[in-house]
This record gives structure tokens, C-alpha cells and sequence, in this order.
């Protein structure tokens, strides 16, 4: 018992075991729901809530209307779970520092890469964002919806999405790090 | 109203995973596209050797069926992924990750973090009749599996898969097949 305690106070888990657990979140998901883990639908289902107060017209389209129907729904709801389940796993660890919590940009590696300036910190998570749920859109889903949902339904569109974020990412950290990669 | 709350909790342990497994920090991210660390490939790969087991045996025991599959078009999955690639290597997070980085107090994911993914959102359905219909008509294979697709056992393509996830494990942790990056 106390050295499951001592465990879940640590802040770095084995891989393996962290992976476990999300195994058996995954297989909880169909067995209690029906349903699958996702992260990147529930953005569009705020976008669209959004979109329809301020702009009718502009999101009076197929996707906003039948695709992504806008509104509070289970994927956002799995959204602030995780939000909530990030917040606990650093206040078990002691690592919660609530608006005090180290940017990327503290980061050791993202400072030599990147600099310490908090602005470019926030422009470049900014633009990934977009670059992101775009990307999502197109796929499917991501690396929750998409990767780990449809990969343990053992769909093929999952390991090609694998796939093609390595095809995607190893150049990118190539041009990012050049001599330093 | 249950299905708001099972979602809530399965996201708490969701998010918490993420948390454990060091996913919400920039550099596991960005070093598992260098090969320095394989942290997140170990995290998804024993995610998955878990989840697929535990589901395809609930399935065979006939406790529970199966939700839609997402849906197989080779090119837009692919193509996708690559984009997506790009995005993550660059900005150290995806939109899981970015929720549970949120919630531990780190306002890059929280705040551009957030309203990135948004105006991504908005970009995407209001591009959506022009973009998505054309992508998924190509080489669509319709919300398929793959022992269903090439006729396969579930359980040996499981079992393949598995053997190739340890094999993989044993590579990177015993045999060395971690680089050492010059920047760490």
C-alpha cells in the first residue's frame, strides 16, 4: 500500500506502467459508453458553440450543422477531464504551480533552441494549435481520437496517422535543431 | 447525463496518465522525433498492446460491441498525420496533452495553447466542403478494421503486434537504439 502511495507520488511514471493505465482507460471508455477517447473534436464542438452566437450566418454550414453540431457535448466533457486529470497528476507529485507553472519556455532544451522569451513561446504553441486541429480535421482524429482510439480497434487509418507523424515530425525537428539534432 | 459523467472521469484518468508519463513536458515531445527519448512511443505502444487485447477479448466474450471505427482514406490519413507531425514537433504538445499541460497551471498550453486549437477549429469547418470530401473519396475503406479488411485472426494480429512492441522495448532499452543527441 505505501509503496503504491510513494508510487503515485512520484512525478515520472515508467512509460509502461503510465501506458497501462491508459490501456484501461481506453477499454473503460467502450465498456462504460460506447465510446472512444478524443481530444481535438471537442475544440470544434466550442468552436462551433461560439461561432453560431457570434456569426450565425458564417456557421450555418454542413459542418456546423451536421458534421460537428456544436455545443457542450461528451468529447468536451472528456476535455475537462483531462484537464482536471493533468491538475492532479502534478498536485500528487507536488509539481502544481498554478499560473506559477513553468512554460514550455523554461524548458532547459526549448531555451537553447528557442530562446527564454515568453512571446515566441506563445506564438509558436499558437500557430502549432492551429496547425494541430487542422491537421486533426483532415486525419480524423488525433493522437487520442485517432492514434490510440483507433489503433486498439486495430483500424489501419490509425497506424497510417502514426506513420505520417513521424513522416512529419523528424523532419521538422531536423530543420528545428539542425546541427544540434 | 451518466455518459457527461463517464466522460468526465475517464478524461481525470486520461489526463492524469499524460501527467505520469512526462507527456505534458515540451522535451518528450519534441526528442522523440530526434530518437533520444522513446518515452511516448513506449507510452502509446503499451496503451494500445492493452486496450487491444482487453477489447477484442471483451468482444469475443460477447460483453460488449464495438463503437465506430475510425474511418480508413489512405491519403487523408497519411497526409494528415504528416501535418499533425509538424505541428506537434513544433510546438511540443498535441490537443491531449495541451488539456492536461493546461490543467497542471502551464499558461502556453493553456491560453494561445486554447485558442490555437479554436481558430483551428473554425479554419477547418469553415473549409471543411472544400477540403474533407475530396481527401476521404480517395482510396476510402470505410470504417474497417484489419483482421476485417484482409480477413485476419484478431488474436494473432494482436499478438503480432505485441511481440513487435516488446521486441521494440528491448531494442530501445537494452540494445542501445536510443540516440544520444547532441542536445538533451
Amino acid at each position: 500500500m505505501k509503496f503504491i502511495l510513494n508510487y503515485i507520488r512520484k512525478d515520472e511514471w515508467s512509460p509502461y506502467v503510465a501506458g497501462v493505465l491508459l490501456g484501461l482507460v481506453g477499454i473503460a471508455a467502450v465498456w462504460a459508453s460506447n465510446s472512444l477517447l478524443g481530444a481535438s473534436g471537442a475544440f470544434e464542438n466550442i468552436a462551433g458553440m461560439i461561432g453560431k452566437a457570434v456569426a450565425p450566418a458564417v456557421f450555418d454550414n454542413m459542418y456546423f450543422n451536421f458534421i460537428m453540431p456544436p455545443g457542450i457535448t461528451v468529447g468536451v466533457m472528456l476535455v475537462i477531464g483531462i484537464f482536471f486529470g493533468g491538475m492532479i497528476g502534478a498536485a500528487t507529485s507536488g509539481t502544481l504551480k498554478w499560473g506559477k507553472k513553468d512554460s514550455a519556455n523554461s524548458d532547459e532544451q526549448w531555451k537553447r533552441i528557442f530562446g527564454a522569451q515568453t512571446w515566441k513561446r506563445w506564438l509558436i504553441a499558437f500557430f502549432g494549435a492551429i496547425v494541430l486541429e487542422y491537421a486533426a480535421g483532415i486525419a480524423g482524429g488525433c493522437t487520442s481520437g485517432l492514434a490510440i482510439s483507433g489503433g486498439m480497434l486495430l483500424a489501419p487509418a490509425a497506424f497510417l496517422f502514426i506513420a505520417g507523424m513521424f513522416v512529419g515530425g523528424i523532419p521538422t525537428a531536423l530543420l528545428i535543431y539542425g546541427k544540434r539534432f | 447525463m451518466t455518459n457527461f459523467i463517464i466522460a468526465l472521469a475517464l478524461g481525470v484518468f486520461f489526463g492524469f496518465s499524460l501527467n505520469k508519463a512526462g507527456l505534458t513536458k515540451y522535451n518528450k515531445i519534441i526528442n522523440v522525433y530526434r530518437f533520444t527519448d522513446m518515452t511516448v512511443l513506449k507510452f502509446m505502444m503499451t496503451a494500445l498492446v492493452v486496450s487491444m487485447s482487453g477489447l477484442y477479448a471483451l468482444r469475443g466474450l460477447g460483453l460488449i460491441t464495438f463503437p465506430n471505427v475510425p474511418a480508413t482514406y489512405i491519403v487523408g490519413n497519411l497526409v494528415g498525420g504528416i501535418i499533425f507531425g509538424f505541428g506537434m514537433a513544433l510546438s511540443g504538445y498535441c490537443p491531449g496533452t495541451a488539456a492536461a499541460g493546461a490543467g497542471e497551471g502551464k499558461l502556453d498550453y493553456l491560453i494561445p495553447g486554447l485558442f490555437g486549437f479554436l481558430v483551428g477549429a473554425v479554419i477547418y469547418g469553415l473549409t471543411y466542403d472544400k477540403v474533407f470530401p475530396a481527401i476521404s473519396a480517395i482510396a476510402n475503406y470505410g470504417n474497417t478494421t484489419m483482421p476485417d479488411l484482409w480477413n485476419l485472426s484478431p488474436f494473432l494480429t494482436i499478438l503480432t503486434f505485441a511481440l513487435m512492441s516488446l521486441l521494440l522495448f528491448y531494442l530501445i532499452d537494452r540494445v542501445g537504439w536510443q540516440r544520444k543527441g547532441s542536445e538533451q
